[in-house]
């Protein structure tokens, strides 16, 4: 059915039911964008397949190489050494950066890698550049994101033979709005039309959903699981629980921790007083960091199989390393890591409301879940002696993505295989500034979606005529601490003491996870708005949005505050 | 961000919210004018929020609208949009013949779209359960592919589904729905005027402030379940008897002990 047609380009990057008008005729493909690898499946008529590049690899490294006029990915490329990647020309980690700002410490943490992360610290994007014939080439995280969908794109072409559109794409659970915008942006620019961003836990919960239905047809028993997903970038935990196909998700959370952190603080640890030379832009000394960097990984792979490893590994810049580290040391100089893994369970499992007893199975997904301490930390943390077996670790993502791209694209299946259905939460809370420089969530994380709900506030000074609202999404009990979703003023507020006008702010997530903002004022006595409310859609900020809550700040102060009205117990 | 977006949004957001029967003649301009969006029906969650004097619930006082025994007769007579096959089941939700979700029928009440009687200890067994069957037939993600009527029924059940089972699944949302359905208001946000709960609270909230670590706290919270879980009793027995006043008291402690829980949860 035709929707109306918007023009305004700033809207068309965004979810929404005019995305729905999108043709369904094809299956939606799944697709794991993974910080160091991704992957694609789709549903091939009776069940989930992964599909294979023409190496034959259904795993394909997340890079992009800058040479010349023509950057090629990992999907298609074939690199003649893993040092290759770590020359300079080869961007990868973009999971890590896309939608940051520099001032974001996941950002300063990326400026080890092997090619130019420059940060000013005011709040805008780094730049990010690749080394082409002794020049800094800049790129974006969006575009090097859309370089290997474009490959992925091809690929699945060639495979299914057939024009691909639609996909469904797994995404860190601590990802913002603003961040879900930037993977929108990567995906148009691939030609590729986003059907649902699904968290990657809850991805591994609808698989976890098809095999209980599978085995399990009484729709009565439900069944709760604990998923835990860990890559290079980032670490989610969910809690689901699960009866006849439906996966409704309890709790979610996540943070910007995975095995890139572990190899960072393993990189230091095997060269102390390394700083200067990990942040260092010279052609030698990035050689030399891609050299430990390889050195290093190979080293925490050989840790999963066996307690003790040798290194030997020659930087090329006069230092030599030859240790033997043993599987103690690597947990110790990770431990901060590891204690945020179990930090993320302990409260995930808060969330859900769910003691450890209740957890029928425990999950554990992703490139870290090979490490025997995550493997233990979980199981202790959850107090069970052993974990669920059913899944591929590296794949239950992207097949759980490509079951609900079957799902949504309106596939029925005549063995109940696809009599499946996600019901999604909120990953992080919704706000807005309130009380100061505080974060007022209104939508709590783990918010059953679609959601409404409001909040009351009220003016923060006598005869205020004028109010910011400041939209936010986070954890963080500071507005600094969240990502900035957006901001608007309501005017018109009748002159009255402070805490008389009542300033409603109504939250609202619909079917398509559209994020609406409404704010309206109301004087005591009176159930119609002083003025018309004003509804505004979220996100609406643009790149480099640390800046503007500073410029709010500076041009406005206090002034225009708002506090909540304050609850009698 | 262009005016007829913006319309078009909203008024997306309340065909959703707003509760009408008739969707598509809804006009969002009048909705500018008149502030309907501020009017009773249109908060789904409002009893978790203070805003005194909005009757989030008034739709179920319009006589007639109402679960009245002519309402079996309106029932009967019910055919689905799609395929005009009569209703064959209460609550109409969803058509078994051609699998099309229909339009929400205010009339039916959240006790009804859970085949349960409307009484205060109607047996909330495997309640998770229903909702989930439930959502495996109007959750928005199963109708992507269908047209834009059927997504937006498929949106406003849906999300209809969610309310009845969080208001049914909690003690004492279900004390205020089934007095709002029997056409008596609660005031969440009145003023106390009975010293002795005054007195008591006052206490709680000395106790819970002065709680020198969190073993006090936990040892707070289970009071305050007890105490929830006997005046849910007493809530039910004076329901049963329709002794209104009764059952409101019941609702005042009520509410109080689950403010007092929530701050404790926040302090832990
Ligand atoms: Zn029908």
């Amino acid at each position: 059915m035709a929707e109306p047609a918007y023009t305004v380009a700033s809207d068309s990057e965004t979810t929404g039911e005019e995305k729905l008008s999108a043709t369904f005729s094809e299956t939606a493909i799944g697709i794991d964008i993974g910080t160091s690898q991704c992957s694609v499946a789709v549903w091939n008529g009776s069940q989930v397949e992964l599909l294979k590049n023409t190496r034959n690899q259904k795993m394909m490294r997340s890079y992009v190489t800058f040479k010349d006029e023509n950057p090629s990915g990992g999907v298609s490329s074939q690199l003649a050494n893993e040092q290759d990647v770590l020359s300079g020309a080869a961007i990868f980690n973009m999971k890590r950066l896309i939608g940051r700002v520099d001032t974001d410490p996941v950002v300063h943490s990326s400026k080890s890698l092997p090619f130019l992360v420059q940060t000013l610290g005011i709040g805008v994007r780094p730049l990010i550049a690749a080394l082409v014939n002794n020049v800094w080439r800049s790129t974006t995280p969006e575009e090097v994101v859309a370089i290997f969908l474009v490959e992925l794109k091809a690929m699945a072409e060639i495979r299914l033979k057939r024009p691909i559109k639609n996909v469904v794409l797994t995404i860190p659970a601590s990802f913002s709005r603003f961040q879900l915008t930037r993977i929108e942006r990567a995906c148009a620019m691939a030609g590729l039309h986003v059907l649902r961003l699904m968290p990657e836990p809850t991805a591994v919960a609808l698989l976890y959903a098809q095999q209980n239905a599978s085995q399990n047809t009484n729709t009565g028993s439900e069944k709760i699981a604990l998923i835990f997903n860990m890559g290079a970038g980032y670490c989610d935990v969910a809690v689901t629980a699960t009866a006849g196909g439906v996966s409704q998700i309890k709790a979610l959370a996540g943070s910007a921790i995975g095995g890139e952190d572990l190899l960072q603080n393993m990189m230091r640890h095997l060269l102390p007083d390394s700083e200067s030379l990990l942040t260092s832009c010279g052609l030698d000394d990035i050689k030399s960091v891609g050299l430990l960097r390889v050195a290093t990984q190979e080293a925490i792979h050989s840790l999963s199989s066996q307690t003790n490893v040798q290194v030997d590994v020659d930087l090329g810049n006069g230092t030599k390393i030859c240790k033997v580290v043993d599987r103690g040391e690597f947990e110790e100089v990770n431990q901060d890591v590891f204690d945020k893994c179990a930090s993320l369970i302990i409260q995930c499992l808060h969330d859900a409301k769910v003691d450890t007893e209740d957890v029928s199975d425990v999950i554990v997904v992703g490139g870290c879940s090979y490490i025997p301490k995550i493997k233990s930390l979980v199981m202790s943390t959850c107090k069970k002696q052993e974990l669920y077996k059913g899944m591929n670790p590296l794949e239950a993502a992207v097949s759980g993505a490509a079951l609900e791209g079957a799902v949504a694209s309106g596939l029925s299946d005549p063995f109940g295989s696809l009599d499946l259905l996600t019901i999604q939460a909120t990953p992080l809370a919704i706000g807005i500034r309130a009380d100061g420089n505080n974060f007022v969530p209104i939508i709590p994380r783990s918010t059953t979606m679609p959601a409404q709900k409001d909040l009351i506030f009220t003016t923060a000074h006598d005869n205020q005529a004028e109010a910011l609202i400041i939209v936010y999404e986070g954890e963080g009990k500071k507005v600094e601490e969240n990502h900035l979703l957006g901001y608007f003023k309501i005017t018109g507020i009748p002159l009255a003491p402070k805490g008389v006008p009542e300033i409603r702010v109504i939250l609202d997530i619909d079917a398509s996870s559209v994020l609406r903002v409404l704010a309206g004022v109301l004087m005591p006595g009176s159930h119609q708005p002083v003025n018309p409310v004003m509804g505004v859609r979220m996100p609406t900020v643009d790149d480099g949005h640390g800046w503007c809550a500073e410029a709010l700040n500076r041009v406005y102060g206090s002034t225009l505050d708002l506090v909540t009205v304050q609850r009698k117990i | 961000m262009s005016n007829k977006h913006l319309l078009t949004s909203l008024s997306s957001v309340l065909r959703r919210t707003l509760t009408p029967t008739s969707h598509f003649s809804f006009n969002s301009t009048r909705w500018f004018q008149s502030g309907t969006f501020f009017s009773p029906n249109v908060k789904t969650h409002h009893r978790l929020f203070p805003c005194s004097g909005l009757d989030f619930l008034e739709i179920h006082k319009i006589p007639g609208k109402c679960f009245t025994s002519s309402q079996s007769a309106e029932k009967a007579s019910a055919k689905c949009w799609n395929c005009s096959a009569a209703a064959e089941a209460v609550p109409f939700l969803f058509c078994s013949s051609c699998r099309c979700i229909q339009p929400v029928d205010q009339s039916v009440d959240y006790f009804q779209i859970f085949g349960l009687e409307r009484k205060y200890d109607s047996v909330v067994d495997n309640l998770e359960g229903k909702y989930k069957d439930w959502q495996k037939k109007l959750h928005p993600d199963l109708v992507h592919t269908k047209s834009k009527e059927e997504r937006e029924y498929a949106a406003e059940q849906s999300a209809r589904v969610i309310d009845a089972y969080l208001t049914l699944s909690k003690p004492l949302a279900r004390a205020i729905y089934i007095l709002k359905l029997e056409g008596v208001d609660v005031d969440e946000e009145e003023t106390l005027s009975e010293s002795e709960l005054l007195t008591e609270i006052l206490e709680i909230r000395e106790a819970v402030e002065e709680a020198a670590d969190s073993q006090a706290l936990v040892q707070i919270q289970s009071q305050m379940q007890e105490k929830l879980k006997h005046w849910s009793n007493s809530f039910a027995n004076a329901f049963r008897s329709r002794n209104f006043d009764e059952a409101l008291k019941a609702i005042r402690r009520m509410t109080y002990y689950e403010r007092v829980k929530e701050t404790i949860v926040k302090k832990l």
